[in-house]
């Protein structure tokens, strides 16, 4: 029998389908800083004369902020307010499945929403003289720790709408990805930050899977970068999903 | 004993001294004060109060889906408390709002419930075809919800708490919004389902509709159950008390085991007419 994780999870994708409104500006946003980025900082980094760009041009050292902001974009949460307001939440706690089962199977989904998204960004990015330093595997692992964030961040967003089940609150919500991602090397590699930055960034966990991306799109195959981008996704995640199962199970 | 023993094999819903209450960090209300209730197998029950007067917070603790503060309740032999699971497994579940996913199709919407309750996907789309021609929605079944009418959504809502072959189904204000004829609909619906076999508990704040309904009804007010026995009874029981020629309706029960006037009452509770 399929798990019913798997079921809702089905769901949220169909619901995502059926909303192009909401994944437009999923894609075009990231582009447009990617885009605004690259216009405005391109000309300070020149590749040939740039060390940390390891010859390639400086959208390549923007792509993974871009695609963090792209996975920063879940809709699951506020699916899932629309879900509590409209009473069907109530509907499905009133099946006999698990009721985590309901939170997992739109993180799953989310999960495979950003796999797409990714997959689909990186190769515009590609398409605009972008390498991909690691290749094929490489980009496998890009999408898996962009996918893994895009889980954690949703998972998150998913726990003020447990708690507030409020619109409001969950988008407000959703503004703290803002300092997570500026407070990072986002412009420059962490040594070139001034030292109140680089503190900031050294604390922000963000940073590392920022770096474990970057690696693989500039430097080939850094295990410690990419090792420590997918530890801080797993130890996220599973925090993220511990919470949700007990905000879920003691929602009343 | 004996007897004690073969009367709680008929019984569908058993509640004793239920209570909720609320807390917050401005102090604490009691929704529900020690509700005890006894619904038959079989049974159409109607369950009666004024707005706020503890009705959902009943039907949603009966259902598993709110925490009892106090008392205890068995909904078709399982305590609802204890294993909540077995509980889902034999009830259905029409809640006052028509908890519908708008962007799945009426057909979607009943595969996906009937999945959830453990139906393969062929047993989950072969009961779904069922269900939709119950309610009369084949035209409409592979339309998206958003585009149904009100009366439509209940429909739809109503057979997705029945896919699973409830034994209980609980109906919270099923009729609530709804047109006439679509309120005639949905009652004819309500009937069908009963007379199958399910036992059905219903809440509604048109007294009307639950004199046409039910077998048996039960008041709330302020928490607490204030009248229970079948309308004719109630009836009668008034128009001894108040020496009468004849039976009051169910209005002036209403109004008399509530203790509000018509005054009050306007907005509160709507009587309708078939």
């Amino acid at each position: 029998m399929t798990s019913p994780a798997v079921v809702l999870g089905g769901r949220a994708i169909r619901e995502t389908l059926r909303t192009p409104e909401a994944i437009a500006p999923t894609l075009f946003i990231p582009l447009f800083f990617l885009v605004v980025n690259v216009g405005q900082a391109g000309r300070i980094f020149p590749t040939g004369h740039t060390s940390f760009l390891h010859g390639q041009g400086y959208a390549a050292f923007q792509l993974p902020a871009s695609l963090l902001l792209a996975a920063s974009f879940g809709s699951a949460a506020m699916f899932l307010v629309e879900d509590i307001e409209g009473g069907y939440f109530d509907k499905l706690r009133a099946t006999p499945i698990p009721r985590t089962a309901i939170a997992f199977g739109r993180l799953a989904a989310e999960g495979v929403k950003s796999l797409v998204l990714t997959a689909v960004l990186t190769l515009v990015a590609m398409a605009f003289g972008v390498r991909l330093a690691s290749g094929a595997f490489g980009f496998v692992l890009l999408l898996l720790l962009t996918a893994g964030w895009a889980v954690v961040f949703s998972g998150f967003m998913q726990l003020i709408a447990l708690k507030t089940r409020s619109a409001a609150a969950t988008q407000s919500g959703g503004l703290v990805f803002f300092p997570l991602l500026f407070l990072t090397p986002n412009f420059v590699p962490r040594h070139m930050l001034t030292h109140p930055m680089e503190v900031a960034a050294t604390i922000n966990p963000v940073t590392y899977i920022m770096e474990g991306m970057r690696s693989l799109i500039l430097v080939h195959f850094d295990w410690a970068a990419i090792g420590k981008g997918f530890l801080v996704v797993a130890l996220a995640g599973l925090v993220m999903a511990a919470l949700n199962a007990r905000a879920i199970r003691a929602y009343d | 004993m004996e007897s004690r023993a073969r009367f709680d094999a008929h019984v569908a819903v058993d509640a004793v001294g239920l209570v909720k209450t609320y807390t917050s960090r401005s102090g604490s209300v009691d929704a529900v004060r020690g509700v005890d209730l006894q619904v038959a197998s079989g049974e159409l029950f109607g369950f009666l109060g004024p707005n706020g007067a503890g009705k959902s917070t009943t039907v949603k603790m009966l259902t598993t889906l709110l925490s009892i503060t106090g008392g205890s309740a068995r909904v078709a032999g399982v305590d609802v408390a204890a294993d909540p699971d077995a509980a889902r497994e034999r009830i259905g579940v029409a809640l006052q709002e028509a908890g519908l996913d708008v962007r799945q199709t009426g057909r979607e919407l009943l595969v996906l419930q009937a999945r959830l309750f453990g139906m393969s996907r062929p047993a989950a789309a072969a009961r779904a075809q069922e269900l939709l021609e119950l309610v009369d929605l084949l035209d409409a079944a592979d339309r998206r919800i958003k585009g149904y009418s009100g009366g439509m959504r209940r429909r739809l809502d109503l057979a997705s708490a029945l896919v699973h072959r409830p034994d209980v189904l609980f109906l919270d204000e099923p009729t609530t919004g709804l047109d006439p004829a679509s309120r005639l609909t949905v009652w004819d619906e309500v009937r069908r389902i009963n007379r199958l076999g399910t036992t059905v508990f219903l809440t509604t704040q048109y007294l009307e509709e639950a004199d046409q309904l039910c077998d048996r009804i039960a008041i709330i007010d302020d928490g607490r159950i204030v009248r229970e026995g079948t309308p004719a009874a109630l009836k009668a029981q008034l128009r001894e008390q108040l020496g009468l020629n004849a039976d009051p309706t169910l209005d002036e029960v209403f109004l008399e085991a509530t203790g509000r006037t018509r005054d009050r009452i306007e907005g509160e509770v709507q009587a309708v007419t078939s």
